[in-house]
């Protein structure tokens, strides 16, 4: 069995999620502080790609990135390179599929942030650098973890968008969602077969470490309180 | 409270409008669902069109774009009164009289004796229209320099099988699987898309095709004479027809002169006999 398409699926889920990782939690930051319409209006525009068919999404990132479109034609002359029919497409179609995902359960966990802590820690003289990565972060640990762990299951699965802009070619393009779908069409069920497994293991592994790091996320809560009991012991004593 | 009682009443509203807009309106009119390779999009829109002057009570209804599905779907059940493939072999799996070396499952869906020719057809190498800067000029340029990305039809579709037909025969198959050089499209629309969009530097696809997209592609050549088998689309009218006399009618009507004259302004041949 080649393993390209594993390969190939893990590299450009691993990369999309990157991407979407900092885009959405800077995207989700950003426009928690907005006034409403402006929110309302970025939150449509940056959600859209979440419940918009993933082949119009393809036909979208075509008509640009394509040799003929305004961006793929550019990037053609200045680089020689082709933006679509590359491995790399995939991870322009994955990323915009993504990103609602991430955006959406970050901002969700921002909302939810509870801002006395921040007031808190500005009466400390703490910088707004310091605050975000060391107290909202940690606090929004839940809904950033989940976006993240979403956005890399999606990628991993994303068919619609990636097969429009990356067509299917062995060896190069081929991801495991679109190699199911060769093999069940050329009739080669054995090999769908092992590949729906290989999926169904990714997931079931994906889903164990949420699991297993929300386990290990809630006991240091519990480590805190004791601290803070061992102090009330000692101002006690 | 009051509030979710009003959302509750407008969800009510919006299912009861639904559903009035979505109930089958009941004209009369008679539905021929037809299935037909995608290479037949235009050609027999068409005729649907010319058929609906002549006979204004059966409206044809088509599935193109699902040449591997309209088998498994018409083993599975789906409604179909006509099926027109791009290949005998689609038709063979369907079609008893076929004889067990083709019919390997033993399917019977083929009304004995409504099965006929309709139409024939070309393999031909298309590029984009003004990008072909390296000068592709011929199927054996798929290996040299000039090309980097060729889409072809997947296997399971009948372009698919008519261009490896033609690249085993000129002896460059294995060599272009081990380039990696291949996209394989769903069926020969995205094949045409692709090279229309200059996705890929060349596609092989019916001369047909080349023809509906004349101003975004462009033939470079033709595949070499006894190269691949005759491409000819078998029809037939299904047996498990609810219209079987409606159905032969239409395929009446699909083998006469008006017709002939329609595919063949669309690129196609009449088929030999």
């Amino acid at each position: 069995m080649d393993l390209f398409p594993l390969y190939n699926s893990l590299r450009v889920a691993a990369i999309s999620t990157v991407i979407t990782f900092f885009t959405g939690i800077a995207a989700a930051y950003y426009i928690a502080k907005t006034p409403r319409v402006v929110k309302g209006i970025l939150d449509c525009v940056l959600t859209l790609p979440m419940v918009l068919p993933p082949t119009v999404v393809g036909f979208f990132l075509l008509k640009t990135i394509g040799p003929l479109g305004p961006v793929g034609s550019r990037v053609l002359e200045l680089f020689g390179a082709r933006l679509v029919m590359v491995w790399y497409s995939a991870i322009f179609a994955t990323t915009i599929v993504t990103f609602p995902l991430m955006y959406r359960t970050a901002r969700g966990a921002f909302e939810a942030f509870d801002e006395t802590l921040l007031y808190s820690g500005q009466t400390l003289g703490l910088s707004n650098t310091y605050l975000f990565w060391r107290v909202i972060m940690p606090n929004c640990r839940q809904g950033i973890l989940a976006g993240t762990v979403l956005a890399f299951a999606r990628a991993l699965g994303e068919y619609g968008a990636t097969t429009m802009v990356t067509g299917y070619i062995p060896g190069r393009t081929a991801t495991i969602s679109t190699s199911v779908y060769q093999f069940w069409r050329e009739g080669n069920d054995a090999l769908a077969y092992r590949w729906v497994a290989v999926n169904l293991i990714i997931s079931a592994a994906v889903l164990i470490v949420v699991n297993l790091l929300e386990n290990r996320y809630r006991q240091p809560k519990r480590a805190a309180k004791d601290v803070l009991s061992d102090e009330e012991d000692v101002v006690r004593s | 409270m009051k509030r979710s009682a009003g959302v509750l009443r407008s969800l009510v509203l919006f299912f009861i409008l639904g559903s009035l807009v979505f109930c089958p309106v009941s004209e009369g009119a008679t539905e021929l669902s037809v299935f037909a390779a995608a290479s037949m999009t235009e050609s027999m829109t068409r005729v649907a069109e010319e058929y609906g002057k002549l006979v204004p009570d059966v409206t044809i209804v088509y599935k193109f774009r699902l040449q591997r599905n309209a088998e498994t779907q018409i083993e599975q059940g789906a409604e179909c009164d006509l099926f027109i493939s791009a290949g005998q072999k689609q038709m063979n799996e369907l079609d008893v009289s076929a004889g067990p070396k083709v019919n390997k499952t033993g399917l019977d869906f083929v009304k004995p004796g409504t099965r006929f020719n309709i139409v024939s057809n070309k393999v031909v190498l298309i590029v984009p229209k003004g990008r072909n800067t390296k000068g592709i000029s011929d199927f054996r340029d798929v290996t040299t320099d000039k090309v980097s990305l060729v889409a072809l039809g997947n296997s399971d579709v009948p372009v698919g099988q008519y261009s490896e037909e033609v690249y085993r025969n000129i002896g460059l198959w294995d060599q272009m699987k081990e380039m990696n050089r291949i996209t394989y499209g769903s069926n020969v629309k995205e094949v045409l898309s692709q090279v229309a969009a200059a996705a890929v530097d060349c596609g092989v696809v019916y001369g047909t095709d080349a023809a509906s997209a004349a101003d975004r592609v462009e033939v470079v050549a033709h595949a070499p004479e006894g190269s691949h088998r005759p491409i000819v689309y078998p029809a037939a009218v299904m047996r498990a027809t609810r219209k079987p006399v409606e159905a032969a009618a239409f395929a009446s009507f699909l083998q006469s002169p008006q017709c002939a004259a329609i595919f063949e302004s669309y690129g196609f041949s009449k088929p030999g006999k």
